[in-house]
């Protein structure tokens, strides 16, 4: 993937925006990280996972969801996306369904910056990122589902499809005659999935404003109390500027929900073919997903009324562990055992003995449980800090490897793109796209498989790119048909 | 044959009996309510019975991949070691919360409530791989089930013969997963942890309040980057079932934590790629929608509360009205129309130095109200509204009670705990996900699995639990 | 010294937590002696200080200090006049070690405390927390509970 060098001055905005060449430096060799393994004496295992497990092979192997045919409606979140990318990867067929002016998140792009969208090479229409980089391989067919002849010719495609997931407000489907209830009586074996925020029913059920703008993530993460025990608290950092609850910076809750509705619908599929040849409801809400996931939170409370609080980059179950600032950046450290703590001891005291001293010396910290209470936390972090505030994130990272200890910097996205290990089983990966060019994206993490393992075979997807296969191929609509509906505006 | 003058019922269209017709006509939500029958979960079937699962596994990344099987339905086998086993049972937030026993040769240790919801529906034994003994169980129990996942250091499981390339010659059909930091490469021995997975994968470098505000990458709350990756493994695991029913074959998956964190970025990573455009973190506000962020509030909901989270804390809203309708109404109740003037379109809007402006204006509006009165107010003006709650405002909310997301649970060992989402995590008409039972002692099944259904005599068996092997 | 003030006159390590104090400029009490000091942390490295600066007032407090020389007796944070207190706890007790209960929130027994062994060979438990015969006086004290009405559903 290494290109010739290239000199690039940068004088203005528009000067940044050329394609980028990756990797800037190549990855390490095979024969340098066979070194790796035998120093573990693994060498044929590690031959072994590699041979077996490259994801330059991927196209060569079969896809586990062949034949599996998904239709996806909705717009604006991620959640229904992110699922059926995960079922589009192992090979499922995704044909997803677009109103004919499209999805609106094809037209959000970060700070309205419109030099940062993609432009179609062939129709000249622009594109935003976020959704470029979750349509991946899948169809975009447009319907207009407001109309009858739309409706009509949806329910053709659910007949035809094993599962759909649809994220629209409750009941707008139901109304059109094409929810849950509907195609069920056309066809049983449907395994139909709801995604939102929080909910088709309940006293706070996804609702839509007064103009109809919709609910979107982060009132997920809001309603399960993700938000209320992220972020720094007040007493590190002013309140406004750092000391508050927090929201992630992605649309984490949707994120959980797109993955935990792939599990549920694969289970449910997985019982139709076993078992019942019969499909389901599966409704799946954002804030419930990542509720399920936030530990034991909500259980704490019901143990003794505590609430979780927010505790910035520690973490008050475990000591050490968290990141610190350094010199250039923040470092990671964990380790939570006896041995653990000690190692990290002897490394640190060889720049700073003042660390050894005050830490190993304090009796009250000798237990692995009292080193979790909040003082010794501070103590230990605060002399942690005094070392990393000298030193730089790569060579902390070396220091506190060669103890074997859990560490590593905290890397912005470009250091991730460029770390060697990333490079080497691929994290991430550019990919030639047909309509919008090199792009790197973010490899699939069912990408490392012996036998079926995923894989992206296209990114993005003009609006109604395959409306005319789609149509010709499912429900035998041609050319002519397809121009009258579109000047219908059904298409 | 059959009379062609005849009109048979089942040939027309529509309802074919009064339930149908009424469930045809009731409202949507009530429709969605009775099909769901929270409450009734246990008497449906599960969709993934009759799949036998071994989790040697620790901490919570992999074990959640394989807790969401149980839920599903499947049997799962959890294998730890001896007495000392999952590290995860030592972990207990600001040291205060236990569950007890750990084992009975130490009665007065608990395992920590950090250890809850990672583990559930599982029989737990236990075992010393390091034994020879060990292998000839491991193999047993391999040959009666259709999967094992594990977490430990790429060579360890191969060095005891363990590792799929040995698996497979004995059960074509095992399906085989490794779950750790980093898969193969330079770093394949590195450990890993929820904390690193965020700080590695950039996904820390997008979140907290920007370095021109003097914030700090802030981390998810807990570990729940290491429950998100763990899920994605259950996507490849079922995938891995549903081929092998084609097949018959088995295979091996491995997995990458960090991976998966690098996974969620979103439009970071084309936008360095194709731009050289390094993503930087915004905060509360929202880098694609304006206004769509979390506000500050003057004053907490609870001033009188002892409880600090709820006397501080409570104040924050989350407001959300990007499009221009909405928008034009949010500045009409702030009665700052000049700010609808100055950025009617959303493109306007959005810009960082708009962004800043425009909340800082919420925000001086909302100095002097309460949360509760500020989610008030726009509600009632048609903006979506929320604030964001704390654990004791889940507890207590009459949606989640009415969904079953919190509920409580009679835990055959530990008596009574509330239940998080679980059920919820997917609500199914046919095949409800569902807990029966959190974590168990150390060796609990030892007996049941060793004894009933592998065979071992009883005098083996206190043997080995004698030495040190089980 | 820096990031810790080491208090020449009473020999207390003042800890200076990182993210509070990475750059930070303002006067800390010393915890244990009254000694005020000015300090300019810029990027965790102290730019100036700690000047010790008698007679004025200061604008913080450590969060937690101890004395190496004392057998590092300390002072946990929210010592009135020594450590400003932590405000963000999840509750109003801060307890540091096992919070031992017999019952949850809603009075309905719960084994969160230590209770004699009772598994059977091997370690096997059944699925039955038997407390009628491993903790008789808990189990009056739930019938107690019920009679009183205090058992709830929520």
């Amino acid at each position: 993937m290494a290109r010739e060098p290239q000199e690039i001055e940068i004088k203005s905005r528009a000067d940044t925006l050329k394609p980028r060449p990756w990797p800037v430096t190549p990855p390490p060799s095979r024969e340098e990280v066979a070194k790796v393994y035998a120093k573990r004496k693994a060498e044929d295992f590690g031959a072994w996972c590699e041979e077996n497990l490259w994801f330059q092979k991927a196209f060569e192997k079969p896809e586990a969801l062949q034949g599996v045919r998904v239709l996806d409606v909705g717009l604006w979140r991620i959640g229904h996306k992110f699922c059926t990318s995960l079922l589009a990867e192992l090979g499922a067929e995704v044909i997803v369904v677009e109103p004919p002016e499209g999805d609106p998140m094809r037209k959000l792009t970060p700070f309205g910056r419109e030099e940062y969208m993609l432009k179609d090479q062939k129709s000249g229409e622009p594109c935003g990122l976020e959704f470029i980089h979750e349509m991946r391989n899948k169809y975009s067919i447009t319907l207009n589902l407001d109309t009858p002849e739309g409706q009509k010719l949806y329910k053709g495609l659910a007949n035809r499809a094993d599962i759909i997931v649809e994220e629209y407000p409750p009941g707008y489907m139901d109304e059109r005659g094409i929810g849950y209830r509907q195609l069920s009586k056309i066809n049983p074996r449907l395994i139909y999935c709801w995604i939102g925020e929080l909910g088709q029913w309940g006293p706070e059920k996804d609702r839509v404003s007064k103009h109809g703008q919709w609910m979107l993530d982060p009132f997920g993460q809001a309603a399960c109390s993700f938000i209320h025990n992220t972020g720094y608290p007040d007493d590190f950092m002013p309140r406004g500027s750092g000391g508050d609850p927090t929201r992630s910076g992605v649309w984490l809750a949707d994120y959980v929900a797109g993955e935990q509705a792939a599990v549920n619908i694969l289970a449910a599929l997985y019982y139709r073919e076993e078992k019942s040849g019969k499909g389901q409801f599966i409704e799946v809400t954002a804030a419930e997903a990542l509720m399920d996931i936030l530990d034991f939170d909500i259980s704490w409370y019901g143990f003794n009324e505590s609430i979780k609080a927010r505790t910035g980059s520690w973490d008050p179950n475990l000591n050490q562990y968290a990141w610190n600032p350094c010199k250039d950046g923040y470092m990671m450290i964990g380790g939570q055992t006896d041995r653990l703590w000690y190692r990290i001891g002897m490394c640190i005291e060889r720049d700073l003995p003042q660390f050894g001293r005050l830490i190993h010396e304090d009796p009250f910290l000798k237990e692995v449980a009292a080193r979790n209470a909040l003082q010794a936390l501070v103590k230990t972090y605060t002399l942690t800090a005094m070392w990393l505030r000298d030193i730089n994130r790569v060579e902390a990272e070396e220091k506190l490897l060669e103890y074997e200890i859990a560490a590593g910097p905290l890397l912005y996205i470009d250091e991730v793109c460029e770390f060697p290990h990333f490079k080497y089983r691929p994290w991430v990966y550019t990919i030639e796209d047909e309509h919008y060019g090199t792009i790197l994206y973010s490899t699939s993490t069912t990408a490392f498989q012996m036998r079926t393992p995923g894989r992206v075979k296209w990114l993005g997807r003009p609006l109604g790119y395959d409306n005319g296969e789609i149509y010709q191929k499912y429900l035998g609509i041609g050319p002519r048909m397809q121009e009258v509906l579109k000047e219908k505006g059904v298409l | 044959m059959a009379d062609p003058r005849e009109v048979r019922l089942e040939d027309l269209p529509g309802p074919k009996s009064r339930e149908e017709l009424e469930d045809m006509k009731v409202p949507y939500e009530e429709y969605c309510r009775k099909i769901f029958d929270v409450g009734n979960e246990f008497i449906k079937p599960g969709a993934l019975e009759g799949i036998r699962w071994l989790s040697c596994t620790m901490y919570i990344f992999t074990p959640h991949s394989v807790a969401n099987l149980g839920e599903l339905g499947a049997e799962i086998i959890k294998i730890e070691f001896p007495r000392v086993a999952d590290p995860m049972r030592h972990t207990s937030p600001f040291n205060e919360c236990y569950f007890y026993p750990l084992h009975d040769t130490r009665p007065r240790s608990g395992t920590g409530i950090g250890v809850l919801n990672a583990n559930v529906n599982e029989y737990y034994i236990s075992l010393d791989y390091h034994r020879k003994e060990a292998q000839e169980v491991l193999y047993k129990l391999v040959k009666m089930s259709d999967g094992l996942t594990e977490c430990y250091r790429p060579g360890t499981f191969d060095r005891w013969k363990q590792s799929y390339r040995y698996l497979q010659e004995i059960n074509p059909r095992f399906i085989y997963v490794w779950g750790g930091g980093f898969g193969y490469g330079p770093k394949a021995f590195g450990g890993s942890y929820d904390i690193l997975g965020q700080a590695h994968a950039g996904l820390a470098s997008i979140t907290g309040f920007h370095e021109d505000f003097g914030g700090h990458p802030v981390k998810h709350s807990n570990w729940c980057i290491d429950w998100y990756s763990g899920t994605q493994i259950t996507v490849a695991v079922l995938a891995a079932l549903y081929w092998r029913r084609k097949t018959g074959l088995g295979t091996m998956i491995e997995f990458s934590q960090v991976q998966a964190a690098t996974r969620c970025l979103g439009y970071g990573v084309p936008l360095y790629g194709r731009f050289g455009v390094v993503r930087q973190r915004w905060g509360n506000w929202d880098t694609q929608l304006c206004v769509h962020g979390i506000i500050i509030c003057g004053k907490s909901d609870y001033p009188d509360e002892k409880n600090p989270q709820l006397r501080n804390e409570a104040r924050y809203v989350m407001v959300s009205a990007f499009n221009d309708p909405d928008f034009k109404e949010l500045c009409t109740v702030i009665k700052r129309m000049d700010l609808y003037e100055k950025y009617k379109t959303h493109k306007e809007r959005v810009r960082a130095e708009a962004q800043v402006e425009i909340y800082r204006e919420i925000e001086k509006w909302a100095a002097d109200k309460s949360r509760s009165e500020v989610v008030r107010i726009l509600t009632e003006a048609g903006i979506l509204a929320m604030p964001v709650k704390n654990d004791k405002e889940v507890y207590e909310s009459e949606h989640f009670r009415q969904r079953g997301t919190v509920r409580w649970m009679d835990d055959p060992m530990l008596g009574d705990v509330v239940v998080q989402s679980t059920y919820s995590t997917g609500l199914f008409s046919e095949t409800p996900r569902r807990k029966f039972w959190d974590f168990r002692p150390v060796g609990a099944d030892n007996m049941k699995i060793y004894h009933e259904l592998l065979g071992y005599p009883i005098s083996t068996i206190q043997e080995w639990y004698e030495k040190g092997i089980i | 010294m820096c990031d810790i003030i080491w208090c020449k006159k009473c020999n207390t390590v003042n800890y200076l937590d990182p993210y509070c104090f990475w750059n930070w400029e303002g006067k800390v009490k010393c915890a244990e002696c009254d000694e005020v000091y000015y300090i300019h942390m810029i990027q965790g490295h102290m730019y100036k200080g700690p000047e010790p600066r008698p007679g004025e007032k200061p604008d913080i407090l450590p969060l937690y200090a101890d004395k190496p020389y004392d057998g590092y007796t300390n002072y946990p944070p929210g010592v009135e006049g020594k450590t400003r207190p932590y405000n963000c706890t999840p509750r109003h007790i801060y307890l540091g070690k096992a919070d031992w209960r017999k019952f949850s929130i809603r009075n309905r027994p719960m084994r969160a405390w230590p209770q004699p062994p009772s598994t059977g060979i091997a370690g096997s438990a059944g699925f039955y927390w038997d407390i009628k015969k491993l903790t008789p006086e808990v189990w009056e004290e739930y019938q107690e509970k019920i009679k009183r009405g205090e058992v709830r559903d929520w």
